[in-house]
């Protein structure tokens, strides 16, 4: 269960990028934050794991709250939350097996992480996620050779070997074909479903997000304006996410 | 660092569509030009004024030219081993190579860690600062000095000229490892920052793979210049070595066959050092290799 | 779920073997080198000693003082050489790269004589040159302008021919259908593009020249090498400090300079 409370964020230089943003998501939901570009959505998902350091609010998971944890209790929490980004973010002169095996570092000693001595428990693991994904020819390729929609799956398999409970997902389909945004959408469905998983995404494909989303939260510069189930938001909310698109407010 | 010009060539917005005004000196109205054109004209005043005063009196300047060109030729056309034998100028060539490679390996390894404190994706400013500062330092004073400072303290010999060569190699390697380090995208460790992954695995998993290709055409370039080093130091502070052998042909026998001779030995090793460090360099790092 | 067979079951033992392989022939190479140079690794414990003689002469002493005028004056000789030879040197290799590099040159063979001359140049150590030069010209800067100009000259050669290759031949094509002639498009068309490189090539090549006039200095008995040698033999470590500390002023400076030199004319 994740609970956002008052959330408020302004960027050096005085733009304001998130005005007291409350929120609920629970395990098993996909929940999608839509909204014009610039209206906040990376900022809401990063200041989750405190990628970006928020001014003022509440962000409770398993009933902690994330801002005033010391940096070691930061660091465990993160590695219990998946990450997934636009541009996937691997190390692209590794392998597959590799970077999915970098999601196990946070759980090793220094040593062992600095000398890539994974357990055979461990390498067994990743490649079974690697064959979740769909990519168990890939698992020795590197992946400066893979396709888009592949590093994007590769990227899914890394954050599921962290053991996580929620993952966020930041803008994962932007730069994906079709018929890869379809499998990477239908992996973070069945993550809900079957693993129970907490999934954020940040989208701005409105028809994605009805299809997917158990659960839509419409934001629109650094505000809510929209938080409903899918089945209940008709096209008119959709829309008025959108058409209250405000000019965003600088300095 | 080294970007494409011609970028700031003053081009009328299309909302203006009036004549801009052509003068003599437009050439001069931006900073770019300017700084260019003075950097030339002081290069060429302190030359036009710097040349005729070191034109020597007492040389007959025809005949020292003639001489050179005679003394070159003996070296290229007739080279010859009188002083010694072949063998032991390949044993001196071999511990040349043997100072330059183990300088660079030494050098490699404590410029990488040094250089984990010189980057902006992983170190806090006041660290990078302190550290650059650290290495410019020891760039700013030549090598030979180096091995002639250690030279008092460790006495003359391999050990000073080890650890002089060194110094440089160091203070060269941590700005170039710095470089390559900064070029890392910042998102891609703050991904993995937030994995959970600590600062060690972090370097060993992420910057080490994606920085290698970079880090070892850098040290090949830091090899051939420790190289050229090595043979400086063994002439200039009697270290040993072919740069020593060089010295006492030309310096004591005036040899200039054997000059030749150990010429030729240098060029067969660093020839193809040369074009395997052009190869490195044109496939790994982008712009021009210094 | 099934997990299907993975096609190489050794990948990690693999790539550990090599990696312990690598690292125990390095391993190897090092003890060999430091045998054959009668190195002792516990040399690297003395470090702080020359740092300590070194900061303990850069502070001047009533006596050592006195050297001061004449260090810069024999600095500030050597800097103006070194200038020289590099402006000398850049002027004879921006000509031997154009005519040289593939997408100027007229001819494929020329360009492989000026590759070969510039390759022999920079290849020759500077102790070769300084010797070779010393024997014809005597005991004067002259000597070590030369012993500079030669090396740099075969340095830029190399360093400019790479520069000109980097222009989009396609650019240099434009210029040509318009019928403008061979030295229109060289001045209108490469030298324009290659003018930033070009200048911190030469800046580069001062800082280290100047470095490099030291060691000539040292071997053939002019300016500021000559000057530390004539201290440093005669056991006067106080001024020999002072003569450091010059240099690392004076390169530092240059340095300083050239960043700020670079940063304005990037575009």
């Amino acid at each position: 269960m994740l609970e956002i409370n008052k959330l408020s964020k302004t960027y050096d230089g005085g733009k304001r990028s998130l005005t007291d943003v409350s929120l609920t998501a629970k395990e098993g939901e996909v929940t999608a934050i839509i909204g014009p570009s610039g209206a906040g959505k990376t900022t809401l998902l990063r200041s989750i794991n405190q990628l970006i350091v928020d001014d003022s609010g509440e962000i409770l998971f398993d009933g902690q709250d994330i801002r005033k944890l010391n940096h070691r209790q930061l660091k465990k929490t993160r590695s219990k939350i998946g990450m997934i980004f636009q541009n996937y973010n691997l190390i692209e002169s590794l392998t597959t097996i590799e970077n999915v095996l970098h999601g196990s570092l946070a759980r090793k000693s220094t040593l062992a992480g600095v000398l890539s001595l994974y357990s055979k428990d461990e390498k067994q693991e990743a490649l079974q996620l690697i064959d979740e994904v769909g990519l168990a020819d890939f698992a020795f390729k590197y992946c400066s050779d893979l396709s888009g929609g592949q590093k994007q799956r590769v990227g899914i398999a890394r954050s599921l070997m962290q053991h996580p409970k929620m993952m966020l997902c930041d803008e994962p389909i932007a730069s994906l074909d079709p018929r890869s945004t379809t499998m990477v959408m239908e992996i973070l469905r069945r993550l809900a479903d079957e693993k129970h998983m907490m999934i954020l995404i940040n989208l701005h494909q409105v028809d994605i997000a009805k299809e997917y989303a158990d659960h839509i939260i419409g934001l629109n510069n650094g505000r809510i304006v929209f938080d409903g189930a899918t089945a209940t938001a008709t096209d008119r909310d959709i829309e008025n996410i959108y058409v209250s698109d405000a000019p965003v407010a600088v300095g | 660092m080294i970007s494409k010009p011609e970028k700031q060539l003053g081009v009328v917005p299309a909302s203006r569509p009036v004549m801009p005004k052509l003068n003599l000196s437009f050439r001069l109205k931006d900073k770019r030009r300017r700084t260019i054109y003075g950097v030339i004209m002081l290069l060429m005043v302190t030359t036009l004024a710097t040349v005729p005063t070191i034109i020597p009196k007492g040389v007959n300047l025809v005949a020292a030219t003639q001489g050179l060109i005679d003394n070159i030729r003996i070296m290229f056309l007739h080279p010859a081993v009188s002083n010694t034998s072949f063998g032991s100028l390949v044993g001196a060539l071999v511990q040349s190579i043997a100072l330059a490679f183990l300088t660079t390996l030494i050098g490699a390894i404590f410029a990488f860690f040094i250089a984990l404190m010189a980057s902006r994706n992983l170190a806090p400013r006041w660290l990078i600062d302190i550290v650059q500062s650290a290495m410019a330092f020891v760039r700013a004073i030549p090598t030979i000095l180096w091995v002639l400072i250690y030279s008092v303290a460790l006495g003359l010999g391999a050990n000073a000229a080890v650890i002089g060569l060194t110094f440089h190699s160091v203070a060269y390697l941590v700005k170039v490892y710095a470089d390559s380090i900064d070029e890392l995208p910042k998102d891609t460790l703050a991904a993995l920052r937030a994995m959970g992954v600590g600062f060690w695995p972090l370097v060993s998993q992420v910057i080490l793979p994606t920085v290698m290709p970079s880090f070892l055409s850098w040290t090949f370039i830091r090899f051939e210049i420790n190289f050229a080093n090595a043979v400086a130091v063994g002439a200039a502070a009697g270290a040993g070595g072919i740069g020593y052998q060089l010295f006492m042909a030309s310096g004591f026998y005036f040899d200039f066959h054997e000059v030749g001779m150990i010429v030729y030995l240098i060029l067969a090793f660093t020839i193809p050092l040369e074009i395997i460090s052009y190869k490195l360099r044109t496939r790994y790092i982008k712009r021009a290799g210094k | 779920m099934e997990i299907r067979q993975s096609k190489q079951p050794n990948f990690f033992l693999k790539k550990r073997v090599r990696l312990s392989i690598m690292i125990g022939l390095l391993g190897v190479l090092y003890v060999g080198a430091a045998v054959i140079l009668n190195f002792n690794s516990a040399a690297f414990l003395y470090l702080d000693r020359g740092m300590i003689w070194l900061f303990q002469n850069f502070i001047p002493t009533s006596q050592s003082i006195t050297y001061w005028y004449s260090i810069t004056q024999a600095l500030l000789r050597t800097f103006v050489v070194a200038v020289a030879a590099t402006s000398v040197a850049g002027v004879l290799a921006l000509v031997l790269a154009i005519l040289g590099a593939k997408s100027t040159g007229p001819s494929r063979t020329l360009s492989w004589v000026i590759r070969g001359f510039a390759s022999i140049m920079r290849n020759i150590p500077i102790v070769g040159w300084a010797m070779l030069l010393l024997f014809s010209f005597k005991q004067n800067d002259f000597t070590g302008f030369l012993a500079l100009l030669f090396l740099s000259v075969g340095f830029l050669t190399r360093a400019f021919m790479e520069t000109i290759e980097d222009v989009d031949v396609e650019k240099i094509q434009a210029l040509q259908v318009t019928g403008a002639s061979y030295l229109q498009v060289i001045s209108q068309a490469v030298l324009p593009e290659i003018t930033t490189p070009l200048i911190s090539w030469l800046l580069y090549m001062i800082e280290n020249n100047i470095r490099d006039a030291t060691l000539v200095g040292l071997l053939t008995g002019t300016g500021i090498g000559f000057v530390f040698d004539l201290y440093f033999k005669s056991l006067r470590y106080g001024p020999a400090g002072l003569v450091v500390l010059a240099i690392i002023i004076l390169v530092i400076a240059v340095e300083l300079v050239s960043n700020y030199v670079e940063r304005r004319i990037a575009a």
